[in-house]
């Protein structure tokens, strides 16, 4: 029996993964915590958290890659690896078939093209401008004075989405009180919001090719009302996996194993992982 | 894989023995009021009209650039800042302009008040503006050549003969404002010399075609630009790049690369970010990713494909220069079918394209650039942002996990052929 780990430490959230092949592959333990100011010490709680869970020896995993903007900083990780290539890898682990990826992060958003084995073809990513990104939906929930579970199902209510004309996650904030200011519902601003954001994820992701299937990761794929406007400006289903915030801590622990098993030289590519499927 | 290396040869330590003498003599003409000196802009450069004269060419950009690497360039970027200049103005331009207004030098000394600036309008419209900037606070004489842009693929006569028109206008001013009679011969024997250091340039630029490639196209050429655009025309220069190539052609013959093993081969497309050079050329150095040719390194003239200053028809020459053979002052088209043959030719893995946030010149475009080489040509290539003089942009996250996804991209994409060829 092999297991390994994946850690994904993110600008907003850290999230950790063990994976086991004992009677197949799967996600024996996950965990999320607050990265805050301390990056290495949210790697090691993520990652102690998943082996409480999986009553395992931090000595019991065999294999751990790192992830992430703090991928440098998990003293205790083997490895690492851009979460560019392992959402990729992840994605096409949960949703086979997978060939675009439209992950929305804290502070990132980015766009994937993804091969048949999970490969990365091709990627775009935003630049010094957090619009599009989960940021953009924090500040609009921060200045409406409600929680960030609560933007998605509240737009999702929406009769007539204002427009929201600026891009900018500080100038939305004034754009906001403008239209509280005109009496319009938070329902309203907030389905407005949904479509500027999914809007300006599409001109990311048009900058590649756009093919089915599309797999949105990230921690905005939990919000239902951002996967519907997304769905909408882009005009076809997504795939969203329950574990869709840990994709790239998948894709970590996925390539853990590869690398766990050197019997190929080129081993972590084959992709053999996403063609048995992974739910 | 090494996060730290050491890049330099013999010629790193010549050229900056060739530029600290050019500093000096500008330091004595600032004291001496000689020899004359003349600003002008890199791209195309008529640096063996001045030769002419004996005056020494004053670039700005080697300045500024001079004080980005040396981590120095936020202070007048600031200064210029504080004037007026707005954020999106050229860095270069700023950090010049601060420079000026608060006696920074790049060197311990002094920098001449010019003769004269002459401002060879190459491609870009910021450079008027900044010389205009110039000639205004420094009170000095300007004179803009207009070189006509690349609208065809070869210029028409009458181009030419527009540009050379100009030249002997600005050899008559010159010699109003040196005092000094135009010497031909002298001019004649400069671009005589500049042929041959052409000529030598470009042997390095098609040393890089082997494998290993025995300098790197991009950081290392940077190396050597200096010494072509401020000796190019003198016999100094031809002894430079004669050592140059001595030393890079051993390095070929015996296999020894940049790297101990070389990874990756690129074609890099934009000027660096120089504020963290350093740190940009680490992040391939990682993995041993060597640039096999450059746009970059064409900013000043164009010569591995052939073109060398004529002593034959010297004007006819240093136009053409001017007009065609420089990356600069060509269009679009050309640029791409330039990258196309580097990596044909120089058979690179993949493009780097390194937009430059505050030069609309070299950027413009660049997004259709990466759409044209990874949509219709298949060539892998990613794009990332800063700036070549202002260290406010450079994110090294960002810019390193671009990196460093694109090479494990570039791994699967070779390790994948390799497993195809070997079935």
């Amino acid at each position: 029996m092999r297991i390994v780990a994946g850690v994904d430490v993110g600008s907003t959230q850290t999230k950790a993964v063990i994976m086991s092949d004992n009677g197949g592959l799967q996600i024996i333990a996950r965990a999320l915590v607050d990265t805050g100011a301390n990056v290495q010490r949210a790697a090691e709680r993520a990652f102690d958290t998943c082996c409480r869970q999986a009553a395992l020896h931090t000595s019991d995993v065999g294999f751990i890659v790192g992830t992430g903007y703090g991928r440098y900083k998990i003293a205790f990780g083997n490895t690492q690896m851009t979460e560019i290539t392992c959402h990729a890898k992840g994605a096409s682990f949960l949703c086979p078939g997978t060939r675009t990826v439209i992950d929305m992060g804290g502070q990132d958003s980015k766009a994937i093209s993804v091969g048949p084995k999970g490969e990365v073809l091709d990627f775009v990513m935003n630049d010094k401008c957090a619009a599009g990104t989960g940021r953009f939906l924090a500040n609009s929930a921060e200045v409406m004075g409600i929680t960030l579970d609560e933007v998605g199902p509240l737009s999702l209510q929406a009769k007539h989405p204002v427009k929201i004309a600026t891009v900018c996650t500080v100038f939305v904030e004034s754009d906001i009180l403008s239209y509280l200011a005109q009496g319009k519902t938070a329902e309203d601003i907030l389905g407005g919001v949904h479509i500027a954001i999914a809007k300006r994820t599409l001109s990311l992701a048009r900058r590649l090719n756009i093919e089915p299937e599309i797999t949105m990761t990230g921690g905005v794929a939990r919000n239902k009302g951002m996967v519907q406007a997304l769905e909408e400006v882009i005009g076809r289903k997504m795939q969203v996996s329950p574990d869709a915030q840990f994709i790239g801590a998948i894709g970590a622990a996925l390539f853990a194993l590869e690398k766990l098993d050197q019997s190929f030289e080129f081993g972590i590519w084959r992709g053999e992982h996403a063609a048995s499927g992974g739910h | 894989m090494t996060d730290k290396k050491e890049y330099r040869g013999s010629i790193h330590q010549r050229q900056k023995d060739l530029m600290l003498a050019w500093y000096g003599q500008l330091d004595q003409a600032a004291l001496t009021g000689t020899p004359p000196t003349v600003s002008m802009m890199i791209s195309g450069n008529c640096v063996e009209l001045l030769e002419g004269f004996g005056a020494v060419p004053l670039y700005p950009e080697i300045n500024a650039l001079q004080l980005a690497i040396r981590h120095q360039s936020l202070d007048p970027i600031l200064a210029a800042e504080d004037l007026g200049y707005a954020a999106d103005n050229c860095a270069y331009v700023k950090a010049d302009i601060g420079c000026l207004l608060k006696g920074i030098t790049p060197t311990d000394g002094k920098l001449p008040t010019p003769t004269l600036i002459l401002c060879n309008f190459v491609g870009c419209n910021t450079y008027l503006k900044w010389f205009e900037h110039l000639a205004k606070f420094q009170r000095v004489p300007l004179y803009v050549i207009d070189v006509p842009f690349m609208r065809t693929d070869e210029p028409s006569r009458s181009d030419l003969d527009y540009v050379v028109n100009q030249l002997n206008e600005t050899v008559k001013r010159l010699e109003q404002l040196t005092g000094r009679k135009f010497d031909y011969d002298r001019f004649r024997q400069a671009v005589e010399c500049s042929s041959r250091t052409e000529g030598l340039w470009s042997q390095i630029k098609h040393l890089a075609r082997r494998s290993p490639s025995p300098f790197d196209a991009y950081f290392d050429a940077i190396t050597l630009m200096g010494p072509l655009y401020v000796y190019r025309a003198k016999p100094e220069g031809v002894e430079f790049f004669e050592a140059a190539l001595a030393e890079l052609e051993a390095k070929a013959d015996a296999h020894k690369g940049v790297y101990e093993q070389e990874h990756f081969r690129l074609v890099m497309e934009g000027p660096p970010p120089y504020p963290y050079f350093r740190t940009f050329r680490d992040m391939f150095a990682k993995w041993q990713a060597c640039a096999v040719a450059s746009t970059y390194s064409t900013v000043g003239g164009l010569w591995e494909f052939g073109f060398r200053h004529d002593p034959d028809h010297p004007f006819e020459s240093v136009a053409m220069h001017m007009i065609a053979q420089n990356v600069t002052n060509r269009n679009l088209l050309q640029r791409y079918e330039q990258i196309r043959r580097y990596v044909e030719d120089w058979d690179a893995d993949g493009v780097i394209i390194h937009f430059v946030k505050s030069c609309r010149l070299f950027s413009a475009g660049q997004g259709d650039m990466r759409d044209y080489f990874t949509k219709q040509l298949g060539v892998p290539t990613l794009y990332v942002e800063s700036d070549l003089e202002d260290p406010r942009y450079f994110a090294e996250a960002q810019t390193k996990n671009r990196i460093d996804a694109f090479f494990e991209s570039l791994e699967h994409t070779k390790a994948t052929a390799s497993i195809r060829r070997k079935v």
